[in-house]
C-alpha cells in the first residue's frame, strides 16, 4: 500500500506538467532554462553519486569508485559511445577489486 | 506516402529507439540488479524491490522506499520522502512537454510512467522526434523496453542476491553511464556552465537530506545558465534561430518532408 501511495505521488509529478497544466503556459523565462536541464541534472547525479560514495558509510572503496569513473570520463570522451564508459568502469572496478 | 513507405517508418523508429537504448540499458542492469540485492538482503523483501521497480521506475527513490521501507518508517514518511527524491522528474516532464502537446489523451496520461532519467537524456539528445506519431513509437519502444529490462534485472538481482558478492561495480555502472550521456551536452559552452555549477552545487548541498541537494545542484546549474546565456549577445542570437529552425523543423515534419526538417534541426544544433 505504502508503495502505491508513493507510485501516485510520482505518476502526479510525471504528468502535471504534460497533462494537466501543460510546460507551454508557464513563463517564458521557465521555458528558456529547459533547455539546460540534462546537463544539469546529469551533471548533478554524478557529482550526488561521487559524494555517496565517499562518505564513511558509502557503499564501495572512494578511490576505486573515482579511478573507474575518471577512466570512464576519458573513455566517454573520446568515443561518444553510451555503453563503452561503463563497461570501461566496471571493467576498472573489478580489476582494482581482484588485485586489492 | 504508401503503405510500405509507412510501415519501414514506423520499424525505423522502433529500431532506432532500440538501438538508443541497448547501450542504457547494459548500463542500468548493475544498478537494477543492485536494488534487487538491497530488498532481498534487507526486511523491505524481495518482493517489494520487484513490485517498486514496476510502480516507481526511478532508481534513486526506489533504494530510498526500500531502506525507509525497511526501516519500519511510516507510510507518509515514504511517500513525502520520494515524491522528493522525484520531484526531478517534473522539470524533465516540462521539457518533455512538447512532444506530448498533440498526443492522443490515452498517451498523455499513461506514457509519462517513463519519464526518468535516461529516457529524458535520450530524447534531449534527438533533433527528430518533432512529428507526434513517431515521437510515440519512439517513446514507447524505449520507455517500455526500459521499464521491462529494469524489472527484469531487479527480480534477477532479488533471486542471486545470496551468491552476489559485495562488489563497487554494482554502483560504480549508473554514474558511469550519466557521465556518458553528459559529454555530448558539454560541447555547447550553456551546457558545460551548466553542468560545472550543478556538480559543484551537489557537493557543497550534499549533507541535505532526501536528494534536496541533487534538486538544488539542478536548479542551480539551469538558473545559472539560463542567466548567463540571456547575458551573452551571441547567445541570444542563437536562441533566437534555435526558436526560429524549430518552429520551421516542426511545421516541416507535420508536413511530408521530414528530412529537411531533421536537417534544418541538426544544422542549427550544431552551430549553437
Amino acid at each position: 500500500m505504502t508503495l502505491l501511495l508513493a507510485a501516485v505521488a510520482t505518476h502526479g509529478l510525471r504528468t502535471v506538467l504534460i497533462t494537466l497544466v501543460p510546460a507551454h503556459r508557464l513563463p517564458a523565462l521557465l521555458r528558456r532554462g529547459l533547455p539546460h536541464l540534462a546537463p544539469a541534472a546529469l551533471a548533478g547525479l554524478v557529482a550526488t553519486a561521487l559524494v555517496t560514495t565517499s562518505a564513511p558509510s558509502g557503499p564501495a572503496v572512494p578511490g576505486i569508485t573515482y579511478a573507474a569513473l575518471a577512466v570512464a570520463a576519458l573513455v566517454a570522451w573520446r568515443s561518444r559511445h553510451p555503453a563503452l564508459p561503463v563497461l570501461a568502469a566496471v571493467a576498472v572496478t573489478v580489476v582494482a577489486e581482484v588485485l586489492s | 506516402m504508401s503503405i510500405t513507405e509507412r510501415h519501414t517508418a514506423r520499424r525505423g523508429e522502433v529500431a532506432t529507439a532500440v538501438r538508443d537504448l541497448a547501450p542504457v540499458a547494459l548500463g542500468l542492469a548493475p544498478f537494477a540488479l543492485l536494488i534487487g540485492v538491497t530488498g532481498a538482503r534487507s526486511a523491505a523483501g524481495a518482493g517489494s524491490a520487484v513490485l517498486s521497480s514496476v510502480l516507481l521506475l526511478g532508481g534513486s527513490a526506489q533504494l530510498t522506499a526500500l531502506t525507509l521501507l525497511a526501516g519500519g518508517a511510516a507510510t507518509g514518511a515514504v511517500v513525502a520522502t520520494v515524491a522528493v527524491v522525484n520531484a526531478r522528474f517534473l522539470l524533465y516532464a516540462a521539457a518533455l512537454e512538447p512532444h506530448f502537446r498533440d498526443q492522443p489523451a490515452w498517451f498523455r496520461w499513461l506514457a509519462p510512467h517513463f519519464v526518468v532519467d535516461p529516457t529524458y537524456a535520450m530524447v534531449a539528445g534527438r533533433t527528430d522526434l518533432d512529428d507526434p506519431a513517431r515521437f510515440r513509437r519512439y517513446w514507447l519502444t524505449a520507455g517500455g523496453g526500459l521499464a521491462a529490462a529494469w524489472i527484469a534485472m531487479t527480480a534477477l538481482g532479488a533471486v542471486l542476491a545470496p551468491v552476489l558478492p559485495a562488489s563497487a561495480a554494482l554502483t560504480v555502472a549508473a554514474p558511469a553511464m550519466f557521465l556518458a550521456m553528459l559529454v555530448p551536452h558539454l560541447r555547447a559552452r550553456a551546457g558545460r556552465l551548466a553542468a560545472v555549477v550543478a556538480a559543484v552545487v551537489a557537493v557543497a548541498a550534499a549533507g541535505l537530506p532526501d536528494g534536496l541537494g541533487l534538486l538544488a545542484a539542478i536548479a542551480a546549474g539551469v538558473v545559472t545558465a539560463t542567466v548567463a546565456d540571456g547575458l551573452t549577445p551571441t547567445s541570444t542570437a542563437t536562441s533566437t534561430a534555435t526558436s526560429t529552425a524549430t518552429s520551421t523543423a516542426t511545421s516541416t515534419a507535420t508536413s511530408t518532408a521530414t528530412s529537411t526538417a531533421t536537417s534544418t534541426a541538426t544544422t542549427d544544433r550544431s552551430a549553437s
